[in-house]
């Protein structure tokens, strides 16, 4: 006798035997239908806990019912008891008892499942389903059995070990069998797939979602054409009022803070009232006037009253908008004059200007800047004295002062409103009705209310009231820190500046003064100077005199005596040590440390084992108050950057370009504001991290993933056009959708002072070639939005853009030089002015590119040249470069253009003048060696130039790395025969084809004429994920894709043979000594692939000698390829 | 085989050649395992660099490729060596086949102990896979390790240099056909492992 039971036999009655009851409707629930399960029944005592306890009953009740049951071991047990469940499963469908089971609601014929965890619904309620539509259930897992598993959650180890787990089988969340069942035919699980397997796997679509998107995105802009000339409009507008109003700002003067802070309101308010108006009724110009006058009155009227929106009823619903959903992200502290205007990337052009206008944390990052500038000289000396000062030890006595404005962001603001003193005030962008702006500061009185920094302005009206929300006042806070620091300087000479509004000073040489009395000297001089208290704390190390700090704030001074500081330490809570936060003070809690006194018992070995070597000692020596830190300087800048978390949204990719270009500007700003130049550019991504809802914050970033992507140039610069070139390149290699995009930051570093790497304001031509490029395609993206109907163009354009991501630089480039050729039609604007060209230049140059140069300057340039020749020239007629011609375009006559191109640049500048030394330039265009030299186009250049490029080749060497050489790299082998030839004469004869990266060869193959080569120079291409893919992988490749078809001329074929055995023979030079299994892989591929095609065979034929004489020579035998 | 790991990143030239000894030694095994000279009961499964390895349970064998190996590590040291062979005689003395390490090393080069270690376990992970192109031994053969030299070391320089006798093994009269196995080509330490035939011809 047997009984079974489930483990979701859920209720007490069914150890009793029961006849199902037909009638009952509920049999979905868990209670009825498992009662189905207990077949037979057998009383026995232990039977009432079944359902409730169900592992510790089925060990008793199995171990007694082995005693008396005919099972001689479990798994006969359990296959009678998966027979029984099944028998019951069937007889249930066919009772009909849960519902129509007609043939048309057999969905789930053939598909069993097995339901693994917790799901919604309950895998009774998915049981009960399957039974209707003709699915299976099972209760225990069987690979033969079980056709899907049904489960809403993994727990980790099964995700890791999923094959073990599945067996292979889909794994499928519930929905789809509801889907399944409401679309009433049988869904493909695929898209159900559970969501942990789906992150995990990188999808393939991925890897083309550039490419899916840019088509798109040029389609959109043929449809959206009309609007965007409007908004074109409207950004003119702006741009306008902008002007104007800054204007008036100047015009007014800095009487008066508040003043100004009402202008910054003002021009806001305005703009956004006039944005609908325009957008909405079309009207122009007098509207704007009309506008402005009126706010030229308005801003007369504004006091200082706060908020001055709030005089301002919305005037549409854009408005309100704005101002309901302004909000604030702590870490971007985007501030009052961003959020009253358009809050995203999506609608506001000038997003990252204003962004970083009105950003504070912006405003305490580069005010370190301002400060290193402001008082380099004085810092000078502490250099020097310091050093000494380490070199003793430190055997005298040491005193620090450290010095702290009292909540300094509130108090700049409020020192001239002397009814605000004893008010409860608190800094923050926006005192909108939602409330939902985070608090930066605010001051005591506020304080006491418990309203602290980074708390909703909600919650602090909650807690208060009656507080005071006032807005930044950023030149106030640049004027009072600058005066707090020239306090500080004349005072002392060893300053550390923590922060605008902080510092240390190292007064241990100051033998004379008492340092409580300088304290307070300095803490009255900076009273009466700025109107602001600050607190002074004095002790033996600079811990002290932090914690010191503490103790006197506000508006006090604390000293801490070297006697006293082990009971000042006592009671002193862990996290308020510096460097501790909250996650060490958790740690520091489970080891039941609290306070200093109870981490002084803890031993230094023990402290540095739990908590790292650096933070173990950080720990032991802060809790005895030992601080060897000394006054240093403020630290020089490793990178320069500029992030945007917030606000960022895109729709398409003109939205990221733009606001690439936009952060790049802002970049090269920071970096001429620095007068540093960079070499190494960091692109970051804040990527959308999938599932992740809208933030709650509003346009905050919410749950991100972090992407980062740098790139180094040789040559350092700060060159708004090399920037917004490299990050758009940048850009190009992460493949994103840019809706994903939630925050964008480029970090500049590798820094190098302008002095040290002064070359007058020389332009490249790598930067010429990026900035003509740039715009170049700005064109043919607003061409081809414009031609719109013809698809050939956008397509064109499409692939272009899909190339140059996909490739390396040095594909790039060549793509860049191509659309030089195309631009030539609308540069116009940008090319220089015909009396600044050099004719000896022109005349040197081939007819065509003449012709070409002649396009741009509208058939003026052959007059030109005619009129100095006194030769007659036809001019060309021939039409527009179209962009068809694109891609055939990688040739000598464009790349002739971009060096002529790069000629009448340098005859631009005019501190250089024609004639100077063209090495200066060169040095940063050379490409590495010799052999990357375009012998043709050096053939083509004048005497004297061509003299110039060879002597710049040496010295230039040491610099620049493979990857960087910018343009005339490459070979080109337009008439195959000669270039044949060429090689020889030209000389490849050692490593040459190796050299590089991508390898010469790539290159070289890519433009001939032959298909194999071809074929493999885009398989390199392809494998270039890998870093330097290995021949042999690539010809791994190749045997899926070369095809035995033969269809080339004789004189191809032995250009061809002679170039890959060239390639072969040089390859295994490279790698006779260091890799015998590479060659051995590669000549057992290349065997194959001799099995199918000729010319492998041939190949084969050629190289096998060679290679065998390598091998006997290294190896003392023959390699055996068998 | 006390197979003590030096977890250190950076190890100097020194070291490089322990792990190479070790690694040489566990190689030695497996090749000995791998062509069945033994029962393979004689051996017993053990862990190194995280690669399941096989190692002799006989102590006389143990013995022998250990001194065998571990004799190696002076000369190794002064970078004298420059192959290591396993070689497969019959009863004539006449190679059937060899297992070549060849080794090259540039002792200027700081070692990354992870990455040698990385390099290092792929070989005795390729290793088993290359049975396919052994050759069946005959019955009665045996085995030895050869160690080829740059130059002879001065006699008596070291007490382990004594254990090293020159061979009579005979050597193949025409050059040998090479099967590479797995190669090494990084900076310190650039190691190639090849099988040698007695070539067909």
């Amino acid at each position: 006798m047997l009984y079974c039971w489930t483990r979701f036999s859920g209720s007490a009655d069914s150890c009793l035997k029961m006849k199902r009851s037909l009638g009952s409707k509920s049999s979905n629930n868990s209670s009825s239908s498992s009662n189905t399960k207990a077949k037979k029944k057998k009383t026995t005592s232990n039977q009432k806990t079944l359902g409730v306890a169900w592992g510790a009953a089925s060990l008793s009740s199995s171990r007694s019912s082995f005693r008396s049951s005919p099972f001689s071991d479990f798994g006969s047990y359990m296959s009678e008891k998966n027979r029984k469940l099944h028998n019951q499963f069937d007889a249930e469908a066919s009772t009909d008892f849960y519902g129509v089971s007609g043939s048309e609601n057999l969905i789930f014929q053939g598909v069993s499942i097995f339901v693994d965890g917790f799901t919604v619904p309950s895998s009774q309620e998915l049981r009960g389903y399957m039974l209707k539509y003709g699915g299976r259930f099972e209760n225990y897992f069987s690979r033969r059995s079980v056709t899907h598993i049904i489960c809403s959650n993994l727990p980790d180890s099964k995700i890791k070990n999923l094959r073990s787990f599945s067996r292979g089988l889909p794994v499928v969340k519930p929905t789809w069998i509801l889907d399944s069942i409401s679309a009433k035919r049988l869904l493909s699980w695929v898209p159900y797939q559970l969501d942990q397997l789906t992150d995990a796997q990188p999808k393939l679509s991925a890897f083309f979602a550039p490419k899916s998107h840019s088509v798109p995105e040029v389609v959109s802009t043929d449809m959206t054409c009309q609007p965007t000339s409007r908004f074109c409009d409207i950004r003119m507008n702006e741009a306008e009022v902008a002007n104007l109003f800054r204007a008036a700002k100047f015009g007014e003067g800095r009487e008066h803070e508040n003043d100004e802070t009402d202008g910054v309101y003002l021009e806001i308010t305005t703009r956004e009232r006039m944005d609908p108006a325009i957008s909405g009724d079309r009207k122009s110009s007098e509207l704007n006037s009309e506008e402005l006058d009126y706010c030229g009155i308005e801003e007369k009227e504004v006091n200082s009253d706060f908020p001055s929106c709030s005089e301002h009823p919305p005037a549409s619903t854009n408005i309100s908008f704005c101002e309901n959903d302004t909000n604030d992200d702590i870490s971007t502290a985007t501030t009052a004059v961003c959020s009253k205007r358009r809050h995203s990337t999506l609608e506001d052009p000038n997003f990252v200007e204003n962004y970083f206008k009105s950003s504070r944390l912006h405003f305490i990052g580069t005010w370190r800047k301002r400060y290193r500038k402001r008082f380099h000289g004085s810092s000078d000396g502490l250099k020097s004295t310091d050093s000494g000062h380490n070199a003793v030890g430190s055997p005298k006595k040491t005193a620090f002062i450290h010095i702290d404005l009292d909540c300094f962001f509130v108090s700049v603001v409020i020192k001239n409103c002397p009814e605000l003193q004893d008010k409860p005030v608190a800094v923050c962008h926006s005192d909108n009705p939602k409330g939902t702006a985070e608090i930066s500061s605010a001051n005591y009185p506020a304080r006491a209310y418990g309203v602290k920094a980074g708390m909703f302005v909600r919650n602090a009206k909650d807690l208060c009231p009656q507080l005071i929300i006032v807005p930044y006042n950023f030149e106030a806070y640049e004027e009072v820190a600058d005066h707090f620091y020239d306090i500080l300087h004349k005072h002392c000479r060893k300053v550390q500046a923590i922060s605008c509004d902080e510092a240390f000073l190292d007064v241990s040489d100051l033998d004379d003064v008492d340092p409580e009395i300088l304290a307070s000297m300095i803490r009255k001089e900076v009273f009466e100077t700025t109107g602001c208290s600050a607190s002074a704390g004095i002790g033996s190390t600079m811990l002290m005199a932090r914690l010191a700090t503490r103790t006197a704030k506000p508006a006090g001074q604390f000293h801490i005596p070297s006697d006293k500081v082990d009971e000042y330490l006592d009671q002193l809570p862990v996290d308020v040590l510096p460097g501790v936060g909250y996650v060490l003070k958790e740690k520091l809690k489970k080891h039941n440390i609290q306070t200093c006194s109870q981490l002084r018992l803890v031993s230094k070995d023990s402290l540095q084992k739990d908590f790292g070597m650096k933070t173990g000692e950080m720990l032991w020596s802060y809790s005895r108050g030992l601080d060897h830190r000394s006054v240093r300087t403020v630290q020089e800048n490793k990178s320069i950057g500029a992030d945007v978390n917030w606000g960022v949204r895109f729709r398409n990719q003109q939205d990221i370009q733009h606001f690439l270009q936009c952060l790049c500007k802002e970049v090269s700003l920071r970096l001429q504001g620095c007068e540093m130049l960079g070499r190494t550019f960091t692109l970051k991504i804040k990527k959308r991290r999938k599932d992740a809802a809208e933030p709650a914050k509003y346009m905050g970033c919410g749950d991100c993933d972090n992407l980062s992507r740098s790139i180094t140039v040789p040559v350092a610069t700060d060159d708004v056009e090399v920037l917004q070139r490299i990050s758009k390149k940048l850009f190009g290699s992460f493949f994103l959708d840019v809706k994903e995009i939630r925050g964008v930051g480029l970090q500049v570093s590798k820094l190098e002072s302008v002095d040290s790497s002064k070359r007058g304001s020389t332009r490249t031509l790598e930067s010429y070639l990026s900035f003509v490029s740039a715009q170049t395609e700005q064109r043919v993206n607003s061409r081809a939005a414009k031609v719109g109907g013809s698809s050939a163009d956008c397509e064109r354009h499409v692939t272009a853009d899909d190339t140059r991501v996909g490739e390396s630089d040095r594909a790039e480039s060549s793509i860049q030089t191509s659309e030089i050729h195309s631009f030539s039609e609308n540069q116009a604007s940008s090319v220089p002015p015909l009396c600044h060209l050099d004719m000896e230049v022109l005349e040197s140059l081939p007819s065509e590119v003449v012709a070409e140069l002649d396009q741009t300057y509208g058939g003026k340039l052959v007059g030109l040249i005619e009129k100095r020749r006194g030769k007659g020239k036809t001019k060309s007629n021939s039409s527009l470069v179209s962009l068809d011609d694109v891609k055939s375009a990688n040739s000598l006559p464009s790349k002739m253009c971009s060096l002529s191109t790069h000629e009448e640049e340098e005859c631009e500048e005019p501190r250089q003048g024609i004639s100077s030394e063209p090495t200066i330039e060169m040095a940063d265009l050379m490409p590495l060696s010799f052999s990357q030299v375009d012998i043709s186009v050096l053939q083509e250049l004048p005497e004297d130039l061509r003299a110039g490029l060879l002597g710049a080749l040496p010295a230039h060497r040491k610099q620049h790395s493979p990857s960087d050489t910018p343009t005339m790299e490459t070979e080109h082998d337009k008439e195959p025969v000669e270039v044949g030839e060429a090689q020889n004469e030209i000389g490849f004869s050692d490593k040459n084809l190796w050299i590089g990266n991508p390898p010469i060869w790539v290159e070289k193959f890519k433009v001939s004429s032959h298909h194999i080569l071809k074929n493999v120079s885009e398989m390199y291409c392809k494998l270039v994920v890998q870093s330097r893919p290995k021949l042999s992988s690539i010809l791994q490749h190749a045997i899926f894709s070369i095809s035995s078809s033969y269809d080339s001329s004789a004189n191809d074929l032995e250009e061809a043979l002679y170039n890959v055995c060239e390639l072969l023979r040089q390859y295994i030079k490279l790698k006779i000594e260091g890799d015998i299994e590479e060659i051995y892989l590669c000549f057992r591929l290349l065997k194959r692939l001799a099995l199918r095609c000729q010319f492998f065979l041939q190949v084969y034929e050629i190289v096998s000698p060679f290679l065998q004489a390598c091998i006997g020579e290294n190896y003392g035998g023959n390699l055996n390829i068998s | 085989m006390p197979m003590s790991r030096n977890d250190d990143h950076q190890s100097s030239s020194g070291e490089l050649a322990q792990t190479l000894v070790e690694f040489l030694e566990v190689a030695v095994s497996s090749i000995v395992f791998l062509k069945g000279v033994y029962p393979s009961e004689a051996f017993e499964r053990q862990r190194y660099m995280n690669v399941v390895v096989q190692r002799a349970r006989h102590p006389e064998l143990r013995d022998y490729i250990h001194s065998a190996t571990s004799g190696l590590l002076p000369f190794i040291q002064k970078d004298l060596v420059e192959r290591v062979a396993v070689i497969f005689f019959n009863k004539d003395n006449i190679p059937i086949e060899r297992f070549i390490f060849k080794l090259t090393i540039n002792p200027s080069h700081e070692t990354d102990a992870a990455q040698l270690e990385f390099s290092l376990r792929s070989f005795l992970i390729k290793l088993p896979f290359s049975k396919p192109l052994l050759k069946t031994l005959p019955l009665d053969c045996r085995w030895e390790v050869t160690a080829y030299l740059r130059s002879l070391p001065e006699v008596g320089s070291s007490k382990d240099a004594e254990t090293w006798i020159p061979t009579d093994t005979k050597q193949w009269q025409k050059p040998p056909l090479i099967t590479p196995i797995k190669s090494l080509d990084s900076d310190p330490l650039c190691l190639q492992l090849y099988l040698e035939h007695p070539s067909s011809s």
